[in-house]
This record gives structure tokens, sequence and C-alpha cells, in this order.
């Protein structure tokens, strides 16, 4: 047989001739030209086990049927998925997984999607040979057949169901790294189950519920709602995190019933997390706002919409006309559509003619005199998720990345698993990746800055750096500061050896990643640690599109290209004053951290917030709650009331995602689109209806349609021009020197929660169930000094204030390190920061 | 006949280091860190001809040369000392009795296929011949057979014995690789074969205590000693466990290639007085019947083969006209049903319903037309499976039901056996 010379083999299927790249399975060779051989235990992304025996083939010269799952092809071969024996068997095989099964499929939320169904109607009988009594697996606390067990918040495990595949425990261990569900007995009493003691409450929990190929793993979110033929299909995106992950939203003419993953391999490669999966509940939650609000008298009463922007539109037109522009601010939240943030955009630059916009309402910009190049072109890099699994080598920075980016997570253990990439992280906390990191670095929390110096120090020291003449190493090394690896080192209290060790791996890498996230971004030292990292990027030779900044928000990046912030480049405020027929403001623009000084400062009289609650989130609690409250007049449109809608004067009822077409711009930006699953209810309206409302009211109507916008939109996304990283080029570093924190030992983190991000998260029964209530997240060791268990009371207290929570104990932190979750409304957790040496507490326990 | 394998395990002693080396061991490991390279030991115990004694029969240096001597990887040994075969229990006796001999052939077979970490895997049950395998073991590191630069020879070798959970489905090596990584001892599917992608990954070779025990033996005495014992496809020494319905079970050790009448009447001393041989499982429960005309079968590799069984692991168990086939078949069944791992469905479904029906027999509740459905769900497992214990459980109850149809029958319509049993059924 002649060995065929590319890269490619020829095969013969049921008398079909076949080419395909080598490596390539049998079973996927059959697939590329339509044959269809059924399969339980099989899936594209996971390692085949040829389990089920399903995917049986006939190949010429082997003695016995093959499983064509995990046979690769051979030239020349010669295949059959129909011959007499292939038949048999799979009659055979469908007979066994039959034989206990409970045939409960009128009751089984599976049904109309199940592949033993389907398959027992294509290649089974309608008899069984089987005369007794079907096995039954009965929990020993319900007594009944139907084994319904919880083993995590959301999943329900039938084993009488279950065929056995073991998809869900690979899953589990292959691709999410997590070890909470497992196959325990043996035989055909095998069951599947969370492993003792645990719950299967990861954050990629939902994924084995999708993949499982009956109905042995349920959740609460679907189950006993709908069958799955009365609904419909709209394709959507996550809104809760910036990757932008592909969902599929379920739904009828009332309500949407449940989120699954829509495969893109070059983003998420059909694994979402439990916040894709579930996060789509808050649109159908009965808390949601449902007419507009205007306060009277002090008190917030319903009105009408004629009423309310009626009331805008005049103080709108007051404040500009007699007060100047400049006395307007618009905020918006990140998750807001693109094509919503243009048009805002648009209305705040051309019709109030404010260039005080923002959508970064998480973070205390100060800004003064900064040098925010760096840290911009990071930010925007072109990065692609898919190519991480090219990676030798990866630097996650700063970053809870489990957390923050889950989909990114996924590739870098993919990278790990399969190409054998070199993965360290460096944050003030561990983060559940100590299973595929080399090196898990633990930094003292705000020492970003230091560290990166001690790894610039590191490469300098040792020689390793690229693209750069000894000399100039030489001079940047002298402008760094810390001054020395050691002095840096110490400060992050960090080993010297292995910052130095890890500069040479990373150093000797030929591709490397370097990663950060949250921690960076959240950090009042932001633009500082940007500097050292595009130095690091440099000095190791690390191409534009591998160092990245990643983005917060599912439309971050949108944000940043349809230019929802107050400064421009020349280029963006050129094409938008052309797009708009009408110049830019020559005003100069406040960020959110200004706007808000500005109003303290009675300089802005006037803020529009769409889709955000920064009375909450915004990482200064006093300041900016005394600002809200100091405004003259506030608007707000919101899906919920919240702290910030408490604060305002006119409230409009804002439509979620999963109501409007739009598109997000993920971290790489990647503009993505997502449809309408079901128009808003009662009074509700879509961003672009407020605002295309308030601008008719006011007499100065946005002109364009909806599609109109769409492709404006459209082509400010695609022909959004970035400076390219300067790859010889290096910043000074000179962090501030630390603040001061006597009596408050102990450094507060404030961010998400595992299952919760942003405020909606709360309206998501599902996920609530992971959640459960607020807490605060203390090391093992600091539990014990202050001599608390699991769930007992502590009083938290920092210079601006103080809360009462509940204690979790967490592996994952070390030491002096405590975090809460700013996602529960019944907890202010940022009256405890502030912006001057805010974020450091004490703790003490309550005594009953 | 001359013992070999077992020429000492008669001496109480013989399992410490210091009787081992007094009988002469470990010579056989100097001469080979001195005088031979690593593919000379592949080739001596190729040409020795030395076949797997596990139960498939495969040449072993042929199984060591399958190791990719270039590959970066770490390489591992391991020795399958997980024997549950019913019927098997020669392993142990060299592990209790003459633990060195065991570890000298793993080190030279580690050696051979340059590993320098070797497990030994042994069957929960057994207690005591892990503990005397561990005493072995700690016995050789203090004298320098293990550990750093074994004899001088710059060859290190790191030895761990291993102890499992007792599952039969474990002596099957992939699912014996599976349980030593920690995980479910499951089996998997190959290719990849273990020589190439075996324990974490990684080239591993597996061999049965016996097989391994015979190594320093043909290194000390040669290939032309090994060959003249034995057939020529199928040379060496073999131990049979000889149990059943017979007056003297026990371990013998005879060359390979005698006919299996002079183990069960020499050596066994035949049937108990008063009965008659009714059926003969040859080499351990999962291989079909042999039956009283096939008394004079030689044991070697092909010539049970050729009588229409397997030579297996060595077990041989003796049946007699006392014993009803369908509760043998019963208690065949109701063994392997319990010890499928669970992995693949016809396996797992099939041994489950097989059980149910054969008992169903046995309980005098059979239904006409349950034989061919057992003859048909065997189809449907034979040859579909991951590992062999699908087909193990299938083979003998096939073979059972083929030779004894009339007992199943009888079963099934008079509700009783055919064959009044004598003495006492377990």
């Amino acid at each position: 047989m002649a060995e065929n010379g590319g890269n490619t083999v020829t095969l013969t299927i049921d008398g079909r001739q076949v080419t395909v790249p080598k490596g390539t399975t049998v079973l996927e060779a059959a697939q590329s030209i339509g044959i269809d051989i059924p399969t339980f235990c099989w899936h594209p992304k996971l390692d085949s086990i040829g389990a089920c025996r399903m995917c049986l083939v006939d190949i010429e010269k082997m003695p016995k049927p093959a499983v064509s799952c995990a046979t690769e092809v051979a030239q020349g071969m010669v295949v059959s998925t129909t011959s007499d024996r292939i038949v048999a068997a799979r009659k055979g095989v469908l007979e066994f997984l039959l034989l206990n099964h409970p045939l409960d499929c009128p009751t089984c939320d599976k049904g109309g999607e199940c592949d033993l169904q389907d398959i027992t109607f294509k290649y089974g009988t309608d008899k069984s040979r089987f005369a007794f009594p079907k096995l039954r697996i009965i929990d020993e606390h319900t007594k009944t057949t139907f084994d319904d067990k919880r083993i995590g918040p959301e999943i329900i495990r039938n084993m009488n169901r279950c065929v056995t595949c073991f998809k869900c425990v690979r899953f589990n261990k292959e691709i999410a790294g997590e070890y909470d569900l497992g196959a325990y007995q043996r035989a055909n009493h095998t069951v599947i189950d969370a492993a003792p003691g645990e719950q299967v409450d990861n954050i990629y929990s939902g994924n084995v519920v999708e993949i499982c190929p009956v109905g042995a793993l349920t959740n609460t979110d679907w189950r006993y709602k709908v069958r799955v033929w009365l609904t419909k299909q709209a394709d959507s995106i996550s809104p809760h995190d910036a990757d932008g992950q592909n969902i599929k939203l379920w739904y009828d003419h009332r309500r949407i019933f449940r989120a699954t993953s829509r495969r893109n391999d070059a983003v998420d490669e059909g694994w979402i997390c439990d916040l894709a999966r579930y996060g789509y509940q808050f649109i159908d939650s009965p808390d949601r706002l449902m007419s507009p609000l205007i306060k009277r008298q002090g008190r917030q009463v319903a009105a009408t919409w004629a009423e309310a922007l009626e009331l805008v539109a005049r103080r709108f037109r007051d404040i500009r006309d007699k007060k100047g522009s400049v006395c307007i601010a618009g905020l918006s939240g990140g998750n807001q559509s693109a094509e919503t943030m243009a048009l805002f955009n648009r209305f705040f630059r051309t019709v109030l003619r404010s260039n005080s916009v923002d959508y970064r309402l998480d973070y205390i910009d100060l800004k003064d005199g900064e040098i925010t190049e760096a840290y911009n072109c990071l930010y925007t890099a072109p990065f692609q998720i898919a190519e991480l699994e090219q990676a030798d080598a990866a630097l996650v920075f700063a970053s809870n990345f489990i957390k923050e980016h889950p989909i990114v997570n996924l590739r870098l253990r993919k990278a790990v698993r399969k190409s054998k990439a070199r993965l360290f992280t460096a944050n003030p906390v561990e983060t559940k990746s100590a299973d595929i990191s080399v090196d898990e670095l633990i930094y003292r929390p705000d020492t970003e800055t230091a560290f990166v110096v001690a790894l610039l120090h590191a490469l300098i020291d040792q020689r390793l750096y690229k693209n750069c003449p000894d000399g100039r190493a030489m001079e940047l090394q002298s402008r760094l500061s810390p001054s020395s690896l050691t002095e840096a080192a110490g400060i992050c209290g960090i080993e010297v050896e292995r910052i130095s060790s890890l500069a040479r791996q990373l150093a000797s890498a030929q591709n490397p990643f370097i990663l950060a996230g949250d921690y960076l971004t959240a950090s009042t030292q932001r633009y500082q640690i940007g500097n050292a990292l595009y130095n690091l990027a440099n000095l190791l030779g690390v191409p534009d599109g591998k160092a990245i900044i990643l983005a917060s928000h599912a439309d971050s990046i949108g944000a940043e290209r349809v230019g929802l912030r107050p400064a421009l480049s020349a280029d963006l405020a050129g094409r938008l004053a052309e797009a708009w027929k009408e110049p830019i403001p020559d005003s100069t623009g406040l960020n959110t951290s200004q706007i808000f000084r500005a109003i303290l400062d009675e300089e802005i009289d006037a803020v529009m917030i769409l889709g955000a609650n920064p009375a909450m989130r915004y990482p200064d609690g006093p300041f900016v709650n005394a600002a809200l409250d100091k405004l003259d007049f506030l608007v707000v449109a919101d899906l919920f009331e919240t702290a910030t809608t408490a604060k305002a004067d006119v409230v409009f009822p804002l439509a979620g995602w999963a109501e409007q077409d739009g598109s997000f711009v993920n971290l790489e930006g990647r503009q993505q689109r997502f449809q309408r699953a079901l128009p808003p209810k009662a009074e509700i309206k879509t961003g672009l209806e407020i605002i295309r409302e308030i601008a008719e009211t006011m007499g100065e109507p946005l002109a364009g349609d909806d599609a109109a916008l769409r492709n404006e939109t459209e082509r400010l996304v695609s022909s959004w021009v970035r400076r390219p990283r300067v790859m010889d080029k290096f910043y000074d570093v000179k962090p501030a020197p630390p603040v001061g924190h006597e009596g408050y030992p102990y450094r507060l983190l404030v961010g998400n929660d595992l299952h919760h991000v942003g405020y909606l998260t709360e309206h998501c029964p599902s996920l609530i169930r992971f959640t459960r209530e607020p807490y605060v997240e203390l090391s093992p060791s600091l539990a014990a000094r202050l001599g608390v268990d699991e769930a007992a009371l502590v009083r938290v207290e920092s210079t601006t204030g103080r809360l009462v929570l509940p204690v979790r104990i967490s592996e994952q932190f070390d030491g002096d390190v405590v975090f809460i979750p700013n996602n529960f409304a019944a907890v202010e957790v940022n009256t405890l920061v502030s912006r001057d040496g805010g974020g450091w507490v004490k703790i003490e326990r309550l005594d009953e | 006949m001359e013992k070999v394998l077992f020429a000492h395990v008669d001496n109480p002693q013989q399992h410490r280091i210091e009787t081992y080396l007094a009988a002469g061991g470990y010579q056989a490991l100097p001469k080979i860190l001195r005088e031979y390279k690593p593919d000379d030991v592949i080739d001596l115990i190729k040409k020795s001809g030395l076949r797997g004694r596990g139960g498939a029969g495969f040449p072993a240096g042929m199984k060591w040369s399958f190791v990719p001597k270039t590959s970066p990887k770490p390489k591992y040994l391991c020795c399958n000392a997980d024997e549950s075969e019913p019927g098997t229990c020669k392993d142990r006796v060299l592990m209790e009795s003459d633990p060195h001999l065991v570890v000298e052939g793993i080190i030279i077979a580690a050696y051979a296929i340059q590993a320098h970490q070797a497990f030994i895997y042994i069957r929960g049950e057994f207690v005591f011949p892990a503990a005397r395998m561990e005493q072995a073991v700690e016995e050789a590191y203090a004298r320098g057979y293990l550990g750093k630069n074994i004899l001088g020879s710059g060859y290190d070798l790191d030895l761990v014995v291993h102890t499992g959970g007792g599952a039969y489905i474990c002596g099957e090596e992939t699912a014996l690789l599976s349980s030593l990584e920690g995980d479910r001892g499951l089996s998997r599917i190959r290719p990849p074969f273990p020589a190439i992608e075996g324990l974490y990954g990684c080239p591993t070779v597996v061999n049965n205590v016996e097989t391994l025990a015979n190594v320093p033996l043909i290194v000390n005495r040669g290939v032309d000693w090994f060959r003249s014992h034995g057939t020529e496809k199928s040379p060496g020494t073999k131990i049979f466990s000889l149990s059943g319905n017979i007056k003297r079970p026990g371990n013998y050790e005879v060359d390979l290639g005698t006919p299996l009448s002079y183990i069960i009447n020499e050596l066994g001393g035949g049937v108990p007085d008063g009965r008659t041989l009714k059926a003969i499982i040859p080499g351990g429960s999962s291989t079909p019947l042999l039956l009283p005309h096939q008394i004079d079968t030689p044991l070697d590799f092909e010539s049970v083969a050729q009588a229409g069984s397997m030579l297996g692991s060595g077990a041989i168990i003796v049946i007699d006209d006392g014993a009803c086939m369908v509760w043998t078949a019963m208690k065949l069944i109701n063994f392997y049903q319990h010890e499928s791992c669970g992995k693949c469905t016809p396996c797992r479904e099939g041994t489950a319903w097989l059980k149910q029906l054969i008992n169903r027999i046995e309980d005098g509740n059979g239904r006409p037309g349950d034989i061919d459905l057992i003859l048909d769900i065997c189809g449907n497992i034979m040859g579909r499976t991951i590992c062999p214990l699908g087909d193990a459980a299938v083979m003998p109850t096939e073979s059972i039901i083929k030779l004894f149809r009339n007992e199943f029958e009888y079963h099934i319509e008079h509700k009783t056996c055919l064959v009044k049993t004598s003495y006492p059924l377990a």
C-alpha cells in the first residue's frame, strides 16, 4: 500500500472515498462525508475512551469490530459502518443500554433531545427480551424509583437513566480540572456522584448537564418547565464576562427557559461557565422595574413615559443651555450593547455637547500626571484566545482568571494538557490553578509593580532580554524603582530564586504569553504596573498580541472602539465627527472618578447613568455616595431598583440584553451579535429607545434608524485603529509609596464572587443557590488567629465603615488577605474602601 | 522432572536474602550489568523463547523490544502480581517463598528496557505475599541490588511494592496501570499499547511474576538449557495450579508440553475414588472446557489452543461427575459479573443479564428459550469489549452450554439438577 506523501490520508467508508488529515479518527472521517455513526461516550472535545461500544465499525483486515471514535485513519483503510455484524452489534449494545433504563421519557426533561431516544428510534428494536425487574438504584432517603439526588446546587442526578458514558466525569477532570464529581462502585452498580463530602459546584458545573446524552443529569433551571420542542432558540452572547461566550437562549413567547452553549472554536469550544448558563435568569425576574419613576417630594413614584421624558428633556436642556454643556455627564455600564454605547456617546457629544462620558465605573482613576499609553496599549492588544493553544509558556499575572475569564482559563488548561505549555501564575491569592502551574507565585497585596520590576531586574541581571542593546537595558535598569532584584523581591515577598527562574523560563520560551487582569485594573497603581508590564513584554520580545491586560466587561472593548471615553484619539474623533456630521465638542472630558469629583466641586449638575450601579460598585463608597447625593439631577436607566436608582430624580425601566438585538465586542476585539429572544415586558424600553426618545423630546432627534446605527457601529468597531506596541520603547516605573494603614492590618480585596458577576446576577435564582449569602473569606491561619470558625459572624471595619458578615474559610487565601464579594445589594462593601488608604481593615469576632 | 522455578520453594528460609544468595541467587544480575548491554538482554530473552505466563503467552523479549529506545520519556516496568484468575495461585507461592527470584528478574527486565522505576502491583488480598515482597525489596536495597548505582554499574532503579484494592480487572494490564496511577481501575483502549503509552503516558512493560522469575534462570543457565525444557514454540517449565475435584490439589511445576493426564492422574492422583472425570478447565476460569477424551492434550500454548481452549495462566480446574454444570456456569458468571469494571456497555450490562438468566435456570425458574438467549447475549459480548474480561466471561459460559446443553434443558424442564450432586457445594 502506497503511503500518502502529504499530511492527508485517503480511505474508503461504505464504498465512498474520503481524504482527511492524518490523525483524524474513523468516526470524524465518516462524519465529514455525512455518514452517521451513533455514539454515546464520544465527544469532539474529550479524549475518546471507547466505552459505549456504539460506534463500532468493521475495518478490513481487523478480526474484531473496532471503535471508530478511537481508531485513527490509515491510508487505504476500508471501513464498513453497515455490515451485518455492525448492525447486529449496534442492536446488541442498544439492547444492553435499555435493559434497566426506566423508559420514563414522558416525564424526562431530556425527552426530545435525548441521544438514547434518537439512536433507539434509528437503530434499535421495539421489543425487549429482558424479562426481569429492572435494576433500580434507589436513593436511601427518597425511597422512590425516581432516584433524583441533588449532587450540586443546580444539578440533579438520576442514576437509573444513566448510560455510564463517563462524559461528565471526563469533562470535569480533563477540561475543567475539577474533581467534585466522580464515578463510584463498579459493574452495573457504577454510580456517578459528587465526591464524598462535596457538591458539584464548580464554575463549569452546568456543562455536565449539557453533555449528558440522556436525562441522568438535569438541572433545576430546566426541569419540568417545558418540552424542548415547544421552544425557539435565539443566538446570544453571555453578557457577564469579557470572554464572549457564545450561547443559545431557549424561549417561547412568554419567557426564556435556559441557556446552552453554541460552540465557537475560536472562543469557547462549546464550554460555557455557569454565569453564562444561568445568568439569563434576571430577565424573567419578578423584581424588574416595569415603569418609569419620578421623584416627587423626595419620594419616587410611578410616572408615564411622557412625563418622565418631558422632565428629563427639560432639565437637560436647561442645564446645558444655562449652565453649560460641561455640566452634564454620562456613564454607561460595560455590558450595554456596542450599538447602545455608540448612540449614548453620540447623544452626549452631539446633543448635550459634553465629552464627559465613560464606561469604566468600577475603579478609581486618579491619573493626574500619569502616563496611560502603556496601559491602554496592553489593554487593547490584538489578542486571540485560540492562540493560547500554541503557547509554550504563559504568565498569568494579577488576575483571578478562573473567576474573571473562565474561557481563557479553559484554553490555558488545554494548552497545558495538550501542548505541555508551562504556566506561571502570580497573584495576591491562590487561583485554583496549582494543578496546572509550574509555579504559583503569591505576592503581597499591592506589590504588583514591585513584582514586575523584580522580573525586569531578573531578566537584565541574567542578560536574558531580547530586542534591546546592553547599554539600553542597563539604562532602563538604572531607572527602575525598586532599584534591585533583591529589594523588589523583598517587597513582594517572593524568593529571589523563584523570580529568577521565572525570568529564565519565560525568556527561553519560543511562544510566551503574558496575561494580566482585574487585580491590575483595580489597582490605583494601574498605570505604573502597565508601564512595567510594557517593559517586560518588550524585554522578552513577546509580540504585540501576546501581552494583554484583559478587559473586564462584555463590551468594554466595544466601548473603547465606539469612543465612549472622555479622551479620543485624533483618528477616532475624526471618524466620529464624520459619521455624525457634527464636530466633537472641544471641551475637556472627564472620566468617572473626575466626574464624581466635579460633582462634589459643584462643576457638574446632571448625570445620566445607563445600566450601572456605581453607588454599590464604585470602589469608594463614601465618595461616590456623597457625589450622587449632591447631584442636582440624576437620571438612571436600569433593570432593577438599585442603590443608584434610589438616588435618581428619574428612573427608566431598561431592557436587558436578551430583549433586544445588539452586539458585544469581547476582549479579543471580536464583535459578536446577539439576537432578541423576548420583547421587553410592560413599559420597559431598550437603551436605544430611551436615548432616542430623550433626544426627540428635546426637539433634537438623532438621525438614522437602528439599521444605520448597526452599520455605523460595525464600521467603528472593525476599522478601529490602535497604535501598536513599540517593541523597543520602555517606560519609567515609579511605584507610589505604600499607603499607611496602622491599626488596620488586613488587606481587603473586593470583587466578584465565583458565581456572581456584577449586580444583576443577584436576580438569578440558580446562581444564588451557589453563593447563598454574603460572606467574608479568610485564610485558615487568619481564622485561627481570630479564633473564628466557618459561618461565625465577624465585624469588618475600615476607616470609612464597618460591616458584619459570616466567615468562610478558604485554602486559597494565605495570611492577611481577606475577600468580600461586591455582588450583594444588602452589603455595601464599598463603604469599607476609599481612595486614600482604603482597603485595609481590622476584623473582630462577634461574641453571641 | 526438574523443578527450576520451584527449586527452593520448600526451603522455609528461602525468602531471606542470605539463603537466596547461598543458593546462587543474585548471580545473574551482576553478570548482566557487567557483560550485557540492555539490547543484549532483550536479545537473550528473545532467543530463549520465553513467553508470558500471565495468560496470553506473548513472547516476553518481543514485548520488551517494543519500548521505544529514543523516547525522551521515563520508562517503567510493572510486575503484574494481581493474581486473581479463579484457580490460579502460582505467583503467590513464588512471592511468598522465593521473592528474591522475582526481584532479581524485575531488576534485569528493568535494565533491559532502561527503566529507572519499577513497580510490583500486588493483589489487595495478598497481604502476606506483599509483606514478603516488601521485605525482599528492603533487603535488596540494603545490599545495593536496588537504588542508585547498582553494584557500581551506574544503573539506577527504584522498586515500589504497591497493593491493589482487590479488583480482578486490575490484573488486566491497562486497568492495572490506571489503578497504579491512582485512578479507578478501568481498562483502556489499545492502541496505544502500554509499551508506547503506559503508566503516566510513558513507555511501560507489564510482565507477570512467573515470567520475570524465569529471567534470572535463563541468564544463569543459558538459552539452550531453557529450551531443553518444554517444546519448540513453548519452551521452559510452567507452574500449573491444580484444583477442583482432585485428590492432591496444589501447584506443580512441569515442562511445557507435558500431557494434561500426567498432571491430573500422576501428580494430582486423579479424581476422588468412585467418581468419573467430567470436564477440565485447563487454563484458569476464563478458558473453554476440555472433555475427558482430551486428557492427553500436551500442555503448551499451541496444543491447548488446538484442542479448542487456552493454556491461559495454567490453572487446571478438574470437574467430576458429581458437579452440576448449570451450577458451575452460575458460579463463574457470578464472579465475572461482580468483577466487571463497568466501563464498556457489553460487559457491564451483558454479564449482569447473563447472571440473571443463569441464576434463574439454576433456581428452577428457567424458561424455554433461555439457553438460546444466553448464547445470543454471549455473541453480543464476545469481541465487542475494551478488554478481555468480557470474552473471559463468555468463553466458559458458551463452552459449558455447548458441551452440557442437556443439563440446562433438564434444569429448565424439571426445575432440578440432572446431576445428583453428592457433596456440599459452596
